[in-house]
């Protein structure tokens, strides 16, 4: 186990998209978690006098408008330190609670086959003939835009990827002799379930959710876009983009800055599921 | 016969599939909260207006009652009117259509145009500096939000120099944008596929025994190998386009396309439930149609596949 642990931590430090990846993650979480303490000014509080100021880099230090401001006198770099703390938050719930509900529905599925897999898989299946947006954009706007509304809809689009995967890793080590054995030991199906086979499929769902952060932050900002994710004032990419693109051509920078936030933390949590990748995925195992 | 039997399987879970999504359609109106009636009208509505608008959409009646009269309606081929439109609801969504599938055509196409090459060559020249540089492209290309590529291709070629027009529907030029925007994700999902695919059949036996043979390097790579590393491509190209017709919500807004985006934004924005539920329902089908013809084709190409 420990040579293993130490093949590991050889491989990380090998990968460049990996080792990157991993130090823009770290800049955005710190940035997100510490961003109160950096930032001057409000970031909802409207200030008409204070409307399209080009950005002033670090002329005037911390408490110019490093970025400018938008079409509203709010602060731009602000509202994307601020809004940063959202996407994470949102990003983490969109990752995490799908990932649990999808395994365990991927594990029974795989794990008991037949009519219990043709249930899991059917639903499965007319869940993923609905497009993501199409089905998002509805629920956003029946129900009403809260953050809240915006995480269930993330659950219900984000499980039958978890499941797939982990119906097909339960499926490849179902027959193994070690499970046969403990079943003809007297272990239970749920004890099999959990302590047996989860184990063993941890790598593929490692891989999985560390590649479904970005998609997840970019479905939130996608909603965002179209005004049915997260509600105004709160700053979101997403809705920051929506508010410059009216003023694209006189005031670029309310466009390029969130957008060029949004792709730098998408960019870096792919790299990081990149490297995750290349070092678990035992197709790599050299 | 197996082909056959396969078919037959393959359409009976589709047509499942569309079951499911119709009930799905149908429920999410009715468990909306408040009055589907209600969330339709203005606010300082009567309640005269509200119980009319009740009993015009059928609202009064059981829920099974009002399911089984909605499913018998759809499949006689009517999806109902449009509230806001005053249109019956299959017009709407047909008329709109050919704008949405003629984006995606071209979307695929130019998309295509670029990642193959890329992919195989990157494929082929396993860490090299195009290598490299793919899938760096490829991974660009899928952290990119299109939002934020659309607005940028706006910004450069629209507003700075001149070249395209930003918004609206018509020739070619027109049509470049977006199509490049809408075709992004594919490009990086299909260099990716590619690359790492072609890499694995070049060690196949057979590969290297067509080298011992004595052909030559390019009739290997373009002859061998590429057909079967093209198969999975080939399902992915498959998923993306009923992905594309109903999904480009963003792009068509981005670029004013008026396409079954544009369309599925101003139902939203209108509240117009018949129509929405007709779009999820139609939408769905498209995609489950597209994935069982690529289903098939798949089993045409490859024979192995034929009996799973």
């Amino acid at each position: 186990m420990v040579v293993r642990r130490k093949s590991i931590l050889r491989k990380m430090s090998k990968s460049k998209f990996f080792i990157i990846g991993s130090l823009l993650v770290g800049i955005i979480v710190l940035l997100a978690i510490f961003a109160p303490l950096i930032v001057r000014f409000d970031a909802e509080a409207t200030d008409l006098r204070a409307r399209l100021i080009k950005p002033e880099f670090f002329s005037k230090g911390l408490n110019g408008h490093i970025l400018g401001t938008d079409s509203l006198g709010r602060d731009i770099f602000t509202r994307l330190l601020i809004g940063s703390r959202i996407s994470l938050i949102i990003a983490v719930v969109g990752v995490v609670f799908p990932s649990i509900i999808g395994t365990i529905l991927g594990m029974v599925s795989g794990y008991f086959g037949k009519i219990v897999d043709s249930v899991i898989m059917r639903f499965n299946d007319i869940q993923l003939s609905i497009p993501v947006m199409v089905f998002a954009i509805t629920v956003m706007a029946i129900f009403g835009n809260s953050i809240r509304n915006l995480l269930i809809v993330l659950v219900v689009v984000g499980w039958v990827n978890y499941t797939r995967v982990m119906r097909e890793s339960v499926m490849g080590i179902r027959d193994a002799e070690f499970i046969k054995a403990s079943r003809v030991l007297g272990g239970s199906h749920l004890h099999i379930i959990f302590t047996q086979i989860l184990p063993n499929i941890i790598p593929p769902l490692i891989i999985l959710m560390s590649q479904q952060v970005g998609t997840v932050i970019l479905t939130e900002a996608n909603l965002s876009f179209l005004g049915l994710g997260v509600p105004l004032p709160k700053p979101s990419w997403g809705s920051m983009i929506a508010d410059g693109r009216e003023y694209i051509a006189s005031a670029p920078w309310t466009v390029i800055a969130p957008g060029f936030a949004l792709m730098i933390t998408v960019l870096a949590f792919n790299f990081v599921g990149d490297g995750v990748r290349d070092v678990l995925d035992p197709k790599n195992i050299d | 016969m197996a082909t056959a039997r396969f078919l037959l399987k393959r359409l009976l879970a589709s047509l499942l599939v569309l079951f499911g999504v119709s009930i799905i359609a149908f429920s999410l109106i009715r468990i909306a909260p408040g009055n589907p009636a209600m969330l339709m009208l203005p606010e300082n509505a009567t309640e005269e207006q509200i119980k009319n608008t009740e009993a015009k959409m059928g609202l009064d009646k059981p829920v099974v009652e009002q399911y089984l009269s909605y499913m018998g309606n759809v499949l006689q081929g009517d999806l109902g009117v449009s509230i806001f439109y005053n249109e019956t609801c299959s017009n709407l969504i047909f008329k709109r259509l050919p704008a949405t599938a003629q984006l995606t055509l071209i979307a695929v196409c130019i998309s295509l145009i670029i990642s193959i090459p890329l992919g195989i060559i990157a494929g082929i020249k396993r860490g090299t500096g195009v290598d490299f540089g793919a899938v760096l492209f490829a991974l660009i290309g899928q952290s990119m939000s299109q939002v934020w590529f659309g607005l940028l291709l706006i910004l450069l070629f629209g507003v700075t120099l001149g070249w395209l027009p930003t918004q609206g529907y018509g020739g070619f030029k027109n049509i470049l944008m977006p199509a490049i925007t809408l075709g992004l994700p594919l490009s990086a999902i299909v260099v990716r596929m590619l690359r790492s695919d072609m890499y694995d059949v070049m060690q196949e036996d057979y590969i290297v025994s067509t080298y011992a043979k004595g052909i030559g390097q390019w009739e290997i790579y373009l002859k061998y190998a590429l057909k079967n590393a093209l198969l999975p491509v080939i399902t992915v190209t498959g998923m993306q386009i009923g992905q594309l017709l109903a999904g480009a919500i963003i792009v068509e807004q981005i670029f004013g396309w008026p396409g079954l985006g544009t369309l599925t934004v101003q139902a939203i924005n209108m509240r117009d439930f018949p129509l929405i539920q007709s779009i999820l329902l139609i939408t769905a089908a498209i995609f489950v149609t597209v994935n069982t013809l690529v289903d098939i084709l798949y089993t045409v190409i490859d024979p192995r596949m034929k009996l799973n």
